[in-house]
């Protein structure tokens, strides 16, 4: 099988921005995942649920710019080598 | 002048000492460094127009470009050479007093033992080379002990690795430690024993040894990183390492392996059967040495405890065991599966493998046996397997 690190790369990629497409208000609120609503306390060890909706948010933080960037790199040799 | 002469020729030669710097230095003052060579050349003919000691604020006249352009011309000019005489720019070697080009050589080497420092210091962030030491401290008994408890861990009682003063021991001095020298040979093994697979089903060719590496590298990384998800998301407090984790991915290569050989010498029934023991060994390893990583004490110890929190660690640890068969099956299956099964495929394989490894069409039937004539389709299939490399590859890897 031709998975190749190259593809791990961007498979990589698309999850990351997958993630990060996940808008706050219209969509993680609904579901019950807004960053807001009740972690929890500082005694409990937070659960799965808590620690996904950190995880959401701190790669939304971070990747937005990265992401662009990234997928200029992608996009454009990806294109070229179609022709 | 006699003596600054010799001054200079003295300041051209220590510059020239460090000519092979390929950018001349930014010394503090603005001025760069003045050409190695070229001061030399130009003493003769710059020496009658000093006439005094400190030409670097005085010596303007000659130019008629300005003292404040004559620090700025000096980069303009880079290395094309020496100047006549007659140009605008002030002659350079007004620039080469001893004491300014000193300072450039002991800046520039500042400079480069700076960046030496900087590289060792973030590759040190990146990867720990310290820490990578500890993982290969092995010695033979070790490996050949580790070898055997991967194939047979029923037997053996203690699991725990032991503790010196807070520090897990060297794996040389306990069996249970996880090392990295296992998994990094078992690997390469693996790549080149797929090599051989594929070399006697006529599938070989350099290129896919490459893909091959590359594909069990990222189904590593892969593992490394889903086990890693996987445990943030649970908030186990360990000590894992993410070098222990490859360390324990690497180990279902020695399973591999085995199968592997096994399935190249005794057909599939022979592969089929190492493989399913060495991966309920693998599993078996791999619970017993995370169970007592990941669970609390008491539930490590097999006493049955209650709780989501430790059924969720029970699930995670059974979950990264189950993985290894799979992966094991995974990554091997796909170099028997045109069956080195019968006994003449397997004298075949090895005639041409003594042949080279020739013209094997990739994706395509098998080769007929007519194939094995001579050396001069031989040629001919390794030209056309270079040439028809893109698609070829594709339409093996999709098979």
């Amino acid at each position: 099988m031709a998975f190749t690190l190259y593809s791990l790369l961007q498979a990589a990629l698309l999850i990351v921005n997958a993630i990060a497409v996940l808008h706050e208000e219209r969509f993680l609120r609904h579901v019950g995942w807004g960053s807001d609503q009740g972690i929890g306390g500082f005694g409990e060890e937070p659960g799965i649920k808590a620690q996904l909706t950190n995880l959401i948010r701190s790669v939304r933080t971070v990747m937005r710019a990265a992401i662009s960037a990234r997928h200029f790199q992608s996009i454009l040799p990806s294109r070229t080598d179609s022709v | 002048m006699e003596l600054e002469r010799h001054r200079e020729r003295g300041g051209g030669g220590g510059a020239g000492a460090a000519g092979p710097d390929p950018t001349p230095p930014k010394t503090p003052s603005g001025l760069t460094s003045p050409l190695p060579a070229a001061p030399k050349r130009r003493v003769p003919a710059a020496a009658p127009r000093m006439a005094d000691p400190h030409p670097l604020f005085d010596d303007t006249s000659a130019a008629g470009g300005g003292g404040g352009g004559g620090g700025g011309a000096q980069p303009g000019r880079g290395y094309g050479g020496p100047p006549p005489v007659s140009s605008p720019y002030p002659p350079p070697a007004s620039f080469l007093r001893e004491p300014v080009s000193s300072l450039a050589v002991v800046y520039g080497s500042s400079l480069a033992s700076q960046g030496r420092d900087i590289v060792d210091r973030n590759l040190d962030r990146f990867i720990p080379v310290g820490r990578l030491k500890y993982y290969f401290a092995v010695d033979t008994v070790y490996v050949g002990r580790k070898l055997g408890l991967l194939v047979f861990p029923f037997v053996h009682q203690d699991w725990q690795v032991r503790y010196q003063q807070d520090a897990p021991v060297a794996p040389r001095f306990d069996v249970n430690a996880p090392d990295l020298y296992i998994p990094v040979m078992a690997f390469i093994t693996y790549i080149l024993i797929a090599g051989l697979a594929l070399g006697t089903q006529n599938r070989f060719s350099p290129d896919s040894l490459g893909l091959q590496a590359s594909s069990a590298l990222a189904w590593l990384i892969v593992e490394v990183l889903a086990v890693l998800l996987s445990l943030y998301l649970v908030t186990v407090n360990t000590d894992l390492t993410t070098i222990d984790l490859i360390a324990f991915a690497g180990y279902k290569y020695v399973g591999m392996i085995i199968g592997l050989v096994f399935g190249l010498l005794f057909g599939r029934t022979g592969y089929y059967v190492v493989l399913s023991w060495c991966c309920l060994s693998i599993f078996v390893f791999m619970i017993r040495t995370l169970r007592l990583k990941l669970l609390s004490e008491a539930a490590a110890e097999g006493v049955l405890v209650r709780g989501a929190k430790n059924q969720l660690r029970m699930y995670l640890t059974m979950a990264i065991a189950a993985a290894q068969p799979l992966f094991m099956y995974w990554l091997t299956y796909h170099l028997l599966r045109a069956g080195a099964g019968t006994g003449t495929g397997r004298v075949r394989g090895v005639a041409v493998l003594g042949a080279g490894g020739g013209g094997g069409i990739r994706g395509g039937p098998r080769v007929p046996p007519t194939q094995l004539g001579g050396g001069g389709p031989r040629a001919q299939g390794v030209l056309e397997q270079w040439g028809a490399k893109a698609p070829g590859c594709w339409s093996w890897a999709g098979g």
